[in-house]
């Protein structure tokens, strides 16, 4: 690309964003493509002067996404997901396979130049582990052969294909569609089945009737917090002249989660039909659909769907910009994700003042998740009585659950919200071997011992008073084969990769608590440092900048108090 | 109006829009913190000046905690102390925050925070080295004993406005990057030594008083600064008649506590020996020395002979960058209604 060009494509992709800056992630991306799969300081330059912001906060950016690379990686970056559910799958014995094949360690870069090996945190694929990640694409369901295929193709030259094969069942047939037929994901098949009727219907209502119809609906916040949307909605400012955000949180980065993925990959007008719905009960002519940089390709498909439903006339009333992540769980976070749209450090911010208020560039903004959003549309063609006929009391409608770890047939399950755990892990061939423990919600939420576990309902509700939580209904299930000391040491390594560095209960906790585990995982612990952990967690929780930043502590707290035997066991005598 | 709040158990009255830390402290009564600058307003980072309400689950930080007519604060409270001593020993268990011979010791707020916890040393260390940065001409950069408040950070960005700090990379590695991560000296740092003030700790130490004197061992000699006319309020700390450091004066107007490189930094010229002490006549080949009247008079003398002999125009002034501008302003209207003529300029024009 000569500069010219590149200074053209620049300025194309600062002209999505009402601010210059919001253009940082997406600037540095272009720029890290060109540059070989490198970010060299001195394209970073480029992108300091291009944008107008100084070095430093370019470099800020630039090393706080881990995806990111600002120190050279081969031709091939194989990163292999090694977090919880990899874990639970398998990644480890792929990581070392490769190791052993290419000579190299996780870190390093093969001699001539073609392989860096790295062992990373959540790819969003937990069903499909061990998943592998080359450069921007997955390789799912690995195994130490296809390991050698894969890497056999890459030597030529070429991509083998990517087996995602997992189990799919739709018990509601609301947000999950039929992704065998090949055009799953075109208009034409979507307006077949009755899409965009909700859009039309909605767009001859009253915004505050459309804000109405989702709050009577009581539909909680997919996401995770369980918040109700259209009491989120409500909050918006009334006759403020200032412009409304409407951002959906397509961040997809609870380990153990990877059903967004699943609607916007193969169902992604429901998503659109639900953001235009949304947008027009809002007022906002303007929205964002944040979607972790990881998912490239998922991206793509969402921009060709919405290049569709603009041609079809379905978004005159609102622009939706696909915005892609690089690389940052705490974006997750409503706030750190309006900062990092507004092309900052992922940091997220002192509430209040809440987004509603005071969101994106200072205005209104709601930030809403995918499965939230996609269950907009049929809200409005079946009313909210017709959503509440789905789930139970306080907990309605459908939901998607992502089954990985010690199950036979790992995969993605649409039941109405209070269906018995029990019966999710049959529709997922149910456990492989004994059962210790479950996690329901997502990598932050309390496991739950096989006792515990036994007769819980799928429901906010439910998991709160089972003293744990729904989360983002990422369920992990772990068998007896799994060490629970080993489990607690993936989990705090999650978090403290991915803290975001600025209060300092989170960045120095999560590292102090690391040190401390891995000394017990490795027979050089002592039993001071059990209760130094537990002490730890105790006063981390409610004490941190965000929730993000105590998220680790209730579940390592979990793991440590339910499973003592198994520290104490590892002490040094 | 003015409002009540209760602090263990204490009414204070205060007026206005105040947050918990600054009615606290007007008062007297010590809250730790860290990462707070009354220039820059909360940072919400350390989470050390939490504080527990009366009807609030969770600790609150009194740097961002709006004082409320009626809130009932405690700030010694077994949770308070418990919660601020876990994160005090976790910012000392990092690095290297050894007193012995930090050029902070008496004048930092981690230490003040430790002590007044009473923590010794603490009770777990995770080792970790960090080199130390000495490339630039007055300032030196220890990482092994930054807690990462963004004090320094903000000064630069949003105080004197010269945009080179920032932080980079990530959770536990976060650390405050010059430019591209540079050396201090190759990056576009002037030195103006706001973030040496902002530090709360020893981790950006002006490197000319290195070893000479401990905070203590010296007394601060309020002064203006004698470089330009701005005026600037600096502190001169002394010790044997010595100059350890210079510090602008928080809250003095024109500054407010801001400096540049030379007022900071560049005081060495008193010392020298070459400093001009006595007015000086040209002689021959050199100079003597001379009283005021003499010189004076000699000057005048000079400048009546060249205005009989060539006129006013003749003769120009220059008026010295360093002058104050009443000087300045007296320096003109001598050249023009005095001697006559409109040739007058300022050394920073020229």
């Amino acid at each position: 690309m000569d500069t010219t060009e590149r200074g053209t494509r620049i300025q194309d992709l600062i002209g999505k964003y009402p601010q210059k800056e919001s253009a940082v992630l997406p600037v540095l991306q272009l720029l890290q493509k060109e540059g070989g799969n490198y970010l060299s300081k001195e394209a970073m330059e480029v992108a300091a002067r291009e944008l107008g912001c100084s070095a430093s906060r370019v470099y800020g950016v630039a090393t706080y996404y881990s995806m990111f690379n600002t120190k050279p990686v081969g031709k091939y970056h194989l990163q292999v997901d090694t977090c919880v559910p990899g874990f639970l799958h398998g990644a480890d014995d792929i990581a070392a396979h490769i190791s052993k094949k290419l000579g190299i360690e996780p870190g390093e870069t093969t001699k001539d130049g073609l392989f860096t090996l790295s062992k990373v945190q959540d790819l969003g694929s937990c069903a499909t582990g061990p998943v592998v990640q080359v450069n921007d694409r997955y390789f799912e369901n690995m195994t130490a052969e296809k390991t050698d295929q894969l890497l056999e193709a890459l030597k030529n030259g070429g991509w083998p294909d990517n087996d995602t094969a997992m189990k799919v069942v739709s018990k509601c047939g609301i947000l999950l569609n039929d992704r065998s037929r090949k055009d799953c994901r075109t208009l034409a098949l979507y307006k077949k089945n009755g899409g965009y009727q909700a859009l039309e219907t909605a767009l001859s209502m009253k915004p505050e009737a459309i804000v109405a119809e989702v709050k009577a609906a009581e539909v909680r916040g997919r996401g995770g917090a369980g918040f109700p949307a259209g009491t989120k909605w409500s909050f918006l400012p009334k006759d403020d002249p200032r412009p409304v955000y409407l951002i959906c949180n397509a961040d997809e980065g609870e380990p153990g989660t990877f059903k967004d993925r699943q609607i916007m990959e193969f169902n992604p007008h429901l998503l659109i039909e639900g953001i235009a719905i949304s947008a027009q009960a809002l007022n906002s002519a303007k929205a964002f659909i944040y979607i972790r940089g990881e998912f490239s390709w998922i991206a793509d498909i969402l921009e060709t769907a919405i290049g569709e439903a603009n041609q079809a006339g379905y978004l005159k009333h609102v622009d939706i910009v696909v915005h892609r992540g690089a690389g940052s769980y705490v974006c997750g976070d409503e706030t750190a994700q309006i900062e990092s749209l507004e092309g900052k450090r992922g940091n997220p911010r002192v509430k209040p003042p809440f987004p509603a208020n005071s969101g994106l560039y200072g205005c209104p903004t709601v930030v809403n998740n995918v499965e939230t959003l996609s269950s907009v549309p049929y809200i409005i063609n079946n009313g909210a009585a017709g959503f509440k006929e789905i789930g139970v009391a306080n907990n309605y409608g459908p939901k998607i659950f992502g089954v990985s770890g010690h199950v036979n047939q790992p995969g993605i399950f649409e039941y109405p919200m209070g269906t018995p755990l029990q019966e999710i892990l049959e529709a997922a061939g149910g456990v492989k071997g004994n059962l210790k423990g479950v996690i329901v919600g997502g990598l932050s939420v309390p496991i739950l011992t096989a006792e515990e576990a036994k007769g819980l309902n799928l429901d906010y509700d439910s998991c709160a008073r089972a003293g744990t939580a729904l989360g983002s209904g990422g369920i992990m299930v772990v068998n007896d084969t799994v060490s629970i000391p080993e489990l607690a040491l993936r989990t705090i390594e999650f978090y403290e990769h991915e803290s975001c560095g600025q209060c300092a209960p989170c960045r120095k906790g999560t590292h102090t608590i690391k040190s401390k585990l891995r000394d017990l995982v490795m027979g050089r612990g002592k039993s001071d440092d059990i209760d130094l952990v537990l002490s730890l967690c105790k006063n981390i929780k409610g004490l941190t900048l965000c929730p993000t930043g105590e998220a680790f502590a209730a579940p390592v707290q979990a793991m440590v108090a339910k499973f003592r035997a198994e520290f104490e066991a590892l002490v040094k005598r | 109006m003015s409002k009540n709040i209760f602090i263990n158990g204490k009414g204070f009255s205060f007026e206005g829009e105040k947050t918990v830390l600054e009615v606290a402290r007007e008062n007297g009564i010590y809250i730790p913190s860290l990462c707070y600058h009354e220039k820059v307003g909360p940072a919400n980072k350390c989470r050390v000046c939490v504080v527990e309400v009366d009807g609030m689950k969770d600790l609150q930080t009194s740097c961002s905690l709006a004082a409320a007519d009626g809130m009932k604060v405690g700030t010694t409270t077994e949770k308070v102390l418990e919660a601020q001593r876990m994160v005090v020993n976790l910012l000392l268990s990092n690095g290297n925050h050894n007193c012995l011979s930090c050029e902070a010791n008496g004048d930092c707020e981690l230490q003040d925070a430790a002590y007044y916890l009473g923590i010794e040393r603490p009770p777990f260390v995770i080792e970790e080295h960090k080199e130390r940065e000495d490339s630039g001409a007055f300032i030196l950069r220890d990482p092994e004993k930054c807690i990462q408040c963004g004090r320094c950070i903000e000064g630069c960005n949003r105080l004197v406005v010269n945009e080179v700090l920032d932080f980079g990379y990530r959770g536990g590695h976060t650390e405050v990057v010059w430019d591209n991560d540079m050396p201090l000296d190759d990056s576009n740092c002037v030195e103006c030594g706001e973030c040496v003030q902002m530090c709360p700790v020893g981790a950006l130490i002006a490197k000319k008083g290195m070893g000479r004197a401990r905070r203590w061992e010296t007394k601060p000699v309020r002064t203006t600064c004698p470089y330009c006319g701005v005026g600037c309020q600096l502190d001169l700390h002394v010790k044997d008649d010595q100059i350890i450091r210079v510090t602008g004066t928080e809250g003095a107007q024109p500054n407010m506590g801001h400096l540049c490189v030379k007022g900071r930094f560049g005081y060495d010229f008193i010392y020298s020996d070459e400093r001009l002490t006595t007015p000086l006549i040209r002689e021959n080949d050199g100079f003597r020395e001379a009283s005021w009247d003499e010189a004076l008079n000699l000057v005048a003398g000079k400048f009546t002979q060249i205005i009989e002999e060539s006129g006013p125009d003749a003769i120009a002034g220059v008026s010295c960058a360093r002058s104050i501008n009443e000087d300045s302003y007296n320096m003109q209207k001598l050249f023009r209604s005095v001697i006559g003529t409109n040739n007058i300029d300022h050394c920073a024009r020229t």
